[in-house]
């Protein structure tokens, strides 16, 4: 019986203690934040949703081959014509300006590790191919989650609703928070 | 261990129960057969195998470096420690050293995250025990050692950080101010974190003399880390096979005398603050003049990475044990054949023998002193 009681007091005390502990707390201010009203802006190395500039791309294809899961696969654009050569006592024609380098591009972020070997194999500078700063995504399809760039489309992570519109973001599919970051 | 033969006269009769693969108490996916009478258990067999996804094959169809990538997904709650178990074995086949900078930072990541995972540990096991406050806690300061890796790495559980012959980034500017700000605000959580629920007594009631491994069968099952620790041998892949830097940094491998649930516990608790203080000597280190800031990488690996034809192994001391890795190389892009040795795979096996005549309660508490992660158990 003495026993029980002084497990019953240890345990009380002990019990005291562990609360006085969360009392400290009570008053500081709160850790936590309200996600879908606040949001935490990562850290510039954080590897979130892959973004693409077809601009700077080269199309050699180091992302391709570096990426674990074969998520990435692209096409090369056909070269551009040659300048004709010059006549006889005529300047050369000026070379025609290369359009982008690369036909089309996919991303498949059903298959993406987050892994961040593409953007580390990319060679050009600034990166092609690099993890934005985006962590919200949301697919309701599969083929959504196969993200393609092809000849004559806005920049990534927008969509030309008609032949003859602007690109504008995409809202629906990959809400990139408001600019992707360049590293 | 318990009397289980009911009084005379009367009738008893066993009963069959699945605890988990949905359990909360698993952890994850682990199922145990559980065979029951009354409250006591006469028969437990974990029955493994519900997250298996092939990683020791899958290791054959990626290049050296991609498999980098997977083998954050064995321990998922300490990746740092697979990536450079990983690392250093595809080191020793290729003959690559590491610069000591890069030594020094990987000790460090690998401490942090040993606090990391044991920090999950803390708090899962005492929500298993019916204490929900110190998972809160627990995970409060996990939090501030994941935002520490997110920005030294970009990954908050899934690093990557590891490359071949050194590390993919050096500390960011203010990182280390951080990490010390980080460690001096844990130190004293140590001791609340003992108010909470080491010295209490109800918490002791239900895992003192539960579950006792005695020093010989934790040695039999191969058990390693803290459990084999908890029973009193002292094995520690730091101190007993040092690898990168440990054998010139000042900490002592704590080990513990009776094995049961309340030891293992305790174990974890005070590693952590051996952790802490390899982290503030490692700290120390990087900061100091020697070591050139941006030498992180060996000179002259490659990027398409080709190990010439051998074999090699390297083990480090993982939050829950001796995580070895196996490499074979036939000389080509792919290793021929990757063998891993994951610490909770082997650890689990030790539950058969457990369960037997233990109490139903005492099963989550003798699984959830194992502290097992499922990511490994099955690869």
């Amino acid at each position: 019986m003495k026993n029980y009681i002084d497990f019953v007091a240890d345990a009380s005390w002990n019990t005291l203690k562990g609360l006085w502990v969360t009392l400290k707390f009570l008053f500081l201010p709160s850790i936590t934040v309200q996600y879908p009203t606040e949001k935490i802006v990562p850290y510039p190395r954080f590897r979130g949703m892959l973004a693409y500039d077809a601009e700077l791309c080269i199309a050699c294809g180091m992302c391709v081959r570096a990426c674990p899961s074969r998520c990435i696969a692209l096409a090369k654009a056909a070269p551009p014509p040659a300048p004709p050569p010059a006549a006889d006592g005529q300047p050369a024609a000026p070379a025609v300006k290369a359009g982008p380098k690369i036909e089309w591009y996919t991303i498949d972020y059903g298959r993406c590790n987050f892994c961040g070997l593409c953007e580390e194999s990319c060679p050009t500078k600034p990166k092609a191919v690099w993890h934005s700063l985006d962590y919200e995504a949301v697919f309701s399809t599969r083929e959504e989650m196969v993200r393609r760039w092809k000849r004559g489309d806005g920049p990534w992570g927008t969509v030309k609703r008609s032949a003859d519109a602007q690109p504008s973001a995409i809202s629906d599919q990959i809400h990139i928070q408001d600019m992707p970051v360049r590293k | 261990m318990t009397n289980h033969a009911p009084p005379a006269g009367l009738r008893s009769d066993q009963m069959f129960i699945n605890f988990g693969p949905q359990h909360p108490s698993t952890h994850g996916v682990l199922r145990i057969a559980l065979t029951v009478e009354g409250e006591v258990v006469v028969k437990g067999d974990p029955d493994i195998g519900y997250l298996h996804r092939g990683m020791e094959k899958l290791f054959e169809a990626r290049t050296y470096s991609q498999g980098l990538m997977l083998t954050d997904r064995f321990d998922y709650i300490s990746a740092m420690h697979n990536n450079l178990g990983y690392c250093l074995a595809v080191e020793r086949l290729a003959g690559i050293q590491a610069p000591l900078r890069a030594q020094y930072l990987r000790v460090l990541v690998a401490e942090l995250n040993r606090i990391a995972s044991h920090l999950v540990f803390f708090g899962t096991f005492a929500v298993d025990m019916g204490a929900f406050t110190p998972f809160l806690y627990a995970f409060r300061e996990r939090e501030m050692i994941m935002d520490l890796f997110e920005e030294l790495c970009g990954g908050r559980l899934l690093y990557t950080y590891m490359r071949f012959g050194g590390v993919s980034a050096d500390l960011p500017a203010g990182w280390a101010g951080k990490c010390t700000e980080f460690l001096n605000f844990f130190e004293p959580r140590l001791k609340e974190y003992d108010t909470l629920l080491s010295g209490n007594p109800i918490f002791k009631s239900r895992t003192e003399g539960v579950g006792v491994i005695s020093a010989e069968r934790a040695v039999s099952w191969g058990l390693s880390g803290p459990i084999l620790r908890a029973s009193g041998v002292n094995y520690d892949v730091r101190k007993n096979d040092p690898y990168c830097v440990y054998d010139k940094l000042d900490f002592k491998a704590v080990v513990l005398q009776n094995g049961s649930c309340w030891d293992r516990y305790y174990c974890r608790m005070l590693e952590m603050g051996e952790s802490l203080k390899i982290s503030r000597q490692c700290l120390a280190a990087l900061a100091s003049a020697e070591l050139t800031p941006g030498e992180i990488v060996a000179k002259g690996v490659p990027k398409m990475f080709k190990a010439a034809p051998g074999q090699a192994y390297a083990h480090v001391e993982a939050s829950r044990g001796d995580l070895g890795f196996y490499a074979v190389s036939d000389g080509g892009m792919n290793p021929f054949r990757m063998h891993v040795r994951g610490p909770s795979f082997i650890n689990v096996a030790i539950l058969q023998e457990m369960l037997g005549g233990c109490k139903i309660a005492d099963v989550v508490a003798i699984l959830g002193s194992l502290d097992i992660v499922l990511g490994e158990v099955d690869r």
